[in-house]
């Protein structure tokens, strides 16, 4: 009897568990101790361009700062000129439902080995769970920022629920949950925040729709593809907030509209 | 003794059956507002889309997709509409080749390049082990005017003029005017 009890209560208790989910990954595995710029980057004066960058847990602190400079001078590269490809294609049949999205990005070679040349490391921030640093391209005296060491996250920003509307500026929002690395969970969100502002610009959209109805079932039948090729020029990761409760990530990035706009 | 048994085999199997409900439903409080009634403008457009997904980046870009798909249709049907009700006006009826133009001209705006159709608001809800993601699709009807009289002007060959006497320089002021958009 007590060996039956002793094998039913775990599965008792595992059934009972996934039910409700206890026990699951409740604390936030992401930073809480970040830099302001980190959360929201500063204004920079006219022809210089601010990049952040950031890097995981490294014993050698010199090594973490040296991954995060040159995540930072990527980042920068990015912002200066990127391509940018998109397509996304989803068929539904009324039984399979298949989404194909597709990301492409190339920035280019000699425009990261020019920014090499010439930048300066504004600030910088070690905390128990990575490296941040605050780069400027060019380097310029012209700009200091004066570290606050580090703060918590704050309150969830608007930007994050509604797309802030500019007569200047285009803006995309990218947002990922549910990582175990929150170095790759950041670098995913200002990717899809990247590849949003592009979809805002201009998307070519297509798709055709088939409803076949009889007196007991509605079958709809869809093919969709949206697609675009474009580059972006000076769009930047302008914020970031990260969402500890529902372990969500988001990245607002900006570009200055066209001028043909 | 066997009671006990069957009753300590009955619960697990009971909690099994509780979780059998597949994938779990949207609660009518956690759907935006703005999803079930979308905000209505005399030159604005809007659509909204959603999708559920194990991953919430795939959520995302299945209901921005969908939005902006609901806006390209919405286009195709507005074209269509104000392309009919000009070649009514005109007094050209509703033969085949008035039709297949019509139908032309929208199909082509609609497939066209969206610019400036941005996803204004999303929301993103967690319904058990998925992501349910919202969004709101926004086009400004303003481009749609000049990219309609790009296509019609490009479809123009389809259409037997000598037959029909089609005026684009009518049709050019009647799509100029936004007030015909905005029906």
């Amino acid at each position: 009897m007590k060996r039956i009890s002793i094998v039913i209560l775990p599965i008792v208790l595992f059934q009972f568990c996934g039910l409700f989910h206890i026990g699951g990954i409740s604390e936030a595995l992401c930073q809480t101790l970040i830099p302001s710029w980190f959360e929201e980057i500063p204004k920079s004066p006219t022809g210089i361009m601010l990049s952040v960058g950031y890097c995981g847990k490294y014993q050698d602190k010199n090594l973490a700062k040296q991954v995060a400079i040159n995540h930072a001078l990527i980042i920068m590269a990015k912002q200066e000129q990127i391509r940018l490809i998109f397509e996304v294609e989803e068929f539904a049949d009324g039984r399979l439902r298949l989404l194909n999205p597709t990301f492409e990005q190339f920035y280019e070679e000699s425009i990261l080995s020019r920014i090499m040349q010439d930048y300066k490391v504004l600030d910088s921030l070690s905390t128990e769970d990575g490296y941040f640093v605050l780069l400027s391209h060019p380097s310029s005296d012209r700009l200091s920022i004066k570290s606050t060491g580090g703060k918590s996250w704050g309150s969830q920003p608007r930007w994050t629920k509604e797309l802030p509307g500019s007569k200047d500026f285009v803006y995309g929002i990218g947002m990922v949950g549910k990582y175990s690395s929150c170095v790759r969970a950041w670098k995913d969100a200002d990717e899809y925040a990247r590849f949003d502002l592009g979809k805002n610009i201009e998307i070519e959209a297509g798709s055709i729709h088939a409803v076949q109805r009889d007196n007991r079932f509605i079958i709809e039948s869809k093919i969709l593809r949206q697609s675009y090729d474009t580059t972006l020029k000076n769009s930047i990761i302008v914020a970031r907030w990260y969402d500890a409760k529902e372990d969500i990530y988001y990245s607002l990035c900006r570009q200055s509209k066209p001028v043909s706009d | 003794m066997k009671k006990l048994i069957v009753i300590a085999l009955l619960i697990p199997l009971a909690l099994m059956l509780v979780n059998c409900g597949g994938p779990p439903k949207a609660k009518m409080q956690d759907i935006p507002e703005w999803y079930l009634n979308p905000p209505q403008a005399e030159d604005v457009l809007y659509e909204a889309g959603d999708a559920a997904k194990m991953s919430m980046a795939l959520a995302k870009e299945a209901a921005d997709s969908r939005a902006r798909d609901g806006i390209a249709r919405a286009i195709e049907v507005k074209v269509s509409n104000m392309l009919k009700n000009f070649m009514q006006q005109s007094g050209l009826g509703e033969d085949a080749e008035a039709l297949e133009f019509t139908s032309s001209v929208s199909k082509q705006v609609a497939n066209t390049v969206l610019s400036g159709c941005r996803i204004t608001k999303r929301e993103m809800k967690t319904e058990g082990s998925q992501y349910h993601a919202y969004s709101l699709a926004e086009y400004n009807l303003n481009p749609l005017i000049q990219e309609t009289l790009n296509q019609a002007k490009k479809q123009k060959s389809l259409y037997n003029e000598a037959k029909a006497n089609l005026s684009f320089d009518d049709l050019e002021k009647e799509i100029g005017k936004l007030e015909a958009v905005r029906e």
